[in-house]
């Protein structure tokens, strides 16, 4: 049996544990298994970070077609990982502060942190000092559909929200109410 | 009329005979440019085997360095544990040279970093194979023989390295201190033959077992030993184990 890495449709590289059949089962040994969820874990981050997704739900398992497919589904050996797994590997990964559950109070759908809360408040204080819009307000809105487009067009609400709170903790944003909503103001570090 | 390049039979003979020597001028300036790089890489090489002798304590204290000068080397295709021999060619020739230390902890890097995916138990061509990967040089410089001498140098460390024989002409290396029992030998033949995966049918029907001895020596395996890897999806069988160890990774 000769594993190999496979280039995704996408151009998503596959690891070649990816193309193992026994990859596809939870495994009974919980030393196994611990291998078996950190490559998943691995493969899942990485893969969402590729197509810039957030979420991931335990039916994604069972849409063919659908936008986990290439990943959770493995054609060339007609392998594919069930839902019971994937709700397991979910749990997994919620318990490693690699994902979270959103909205909150279920456990079918997650929400990925392929970057850590830390990292997204570093890269959103790094737009805001290189666009040169420190000390202006923002508004939600025109942090996640800026004229031109970021790093961070796009996100979740949820994941800008972290972001701002940490900024807030280290004295480097303020939350501000205006008209239509939530604004923030970044502030330069040292005090200007 | 008398134009550039001339008409007729003489005007075809001269344009082919121009390309003609273009094509050899092309060729040769290639060539230089092949044995420039060549060159360079040489020189290159020469001066990487250099540092690596001047600066081989230091490679050997610091990891992050050793690592990182590893890549460097196994990236332009040097060995780099080569060097000037301490022990002299005497040393070498009576079996205790540095080279023979220094592959065995290249087998213990190789195994130990394929554990967690093998359980401990890698087959003799692939360790060959990731040894020689590691140390950047082609696959005949490392033999089999040189690792199974490797191994009986770590013995007094007492770390449970050992050769199997599985039958069948083929040997593997157990690196955890485990005693295998006969029917896991048999196990991991077969699975080496169908290349990593065995179900309880197939060992019914090769070695002439019963099921429930084909089914206590794969749960064994799998639960108490963590040798293989369950897989419920498969089509003949719907339930067949996979051996790490005898399957190829890239």
């Amino acid at each position: 049996m000769q594993l190999s890495t496979h280039t995704t449709p996408s151009g998503f590289l596959l690891p070649s544990i990816h193309s193992a059949p026994p990859f596809f089962t939870q495994q009974p040994n919980p030393a196994t298994q611990a291998i078996v969820a950190e490559q998943w874990s691995k493969l899942i981050l990485s893969y969402a970070r590729f197509r810039n997704m957030f979420t991931l739900r335990v039916e994604d398992a069972e849409i063919p077609g659908g936008e986990w497919d290439e990943v959770l589904r493995n054609e060339r050996i007609n392998r594919r990982l069930l839902p019971a797994h994937l709700a397991s590997l979910i749990a997994d990964m919620v318990s490693k502060n690699l994902a979270s559950y959103d909205p909150p109070n279920q456990t079918r759908s997650v929400l990925l942190w392929w970057r850590q809360p830390d990292e997204w408040a570093e890269v959103l204080y790094q737009w805001a000092d290189s666009t040169g819009q420190m000390n202006t307000i923002l508004t939600f809105y025109e942090i996640l559909d800026p004229p031109v487009p970021s790093a961070l067009s796009g996100i979740p609400i949820t994941v800008l929200r972290r972001a701002v709170s940490i900024l807030t903790k280290s004295q480097r944003a303020q939350i501000i109410s205006v008209s239509d909503g939530e604004g923030v103001r970044f502030l330069s570090r040292n005090g200007k | 009329m008398h134009r550039l390049g001339g008409v007729g039979l003489a005007a075809f003979e001269r344009q082919q005979q121009s390309a003609r020597s273009f094509a050899e001028l092309s060729s040769t300036i290639s060539q230089t440019q092949v044995e420039n790089l060549h060159n360079q890489l040489a020189q290159f090489r020469a001066a990487l085997s250099r540092y690596a002798s001047t600066h081989r304590d230091a490679i050997r204290r610091d990891p992050t360095f050793r690592h990182a000068f590893q890549q460097m080397c196994s990236s332009v295709g040097v060995d780099p544990l080569a060097g000037p021999r301490k022990g002299g060619w005497w040393a070498e020739i009576l079996g205790l040279s540095d080279w023979q230390y220094e592959l065995g902890v290249q087998i213990v890097d190789v195994c130990v970093s394929t554990r967690e995916r093998n359980g401990g138990l890698i087959e003799m061509g692939e360790l060959v194979r990731l040894v020689s990967k590691l140390r950047g040089v082609g696959s005949g410089a490392v033999t089999e023989e040189d690792v199974v001498r490797s191994i009986k140098t770590l013995r007094p460390l007492g770390a449970g390295y050992e050769v199997l024989d599985v039958g069948g002409g083929k040997k593997m290396v157990r690196s955890v201190p485990r005693q295998l029992d006969e029917d896991q030998a048999v196990v991991l033949a077969v699975a080496q033959e169908e290349g990593g995966r065995v179900s309880e049918m197939l060992l019914v029907s090769r070695c002439g077992w019963t099921t429930d001895r084909a089914r206590a020596a794969l749960e064994n395996m799998l639960l108490r030993d963590g040798l293989c890897w369950l897989d419920e999806q498969d089509e003949g069988d719907r339930t067949c184990y996979w051996v790490p160890s005898a399957m190829r990774w890239d």
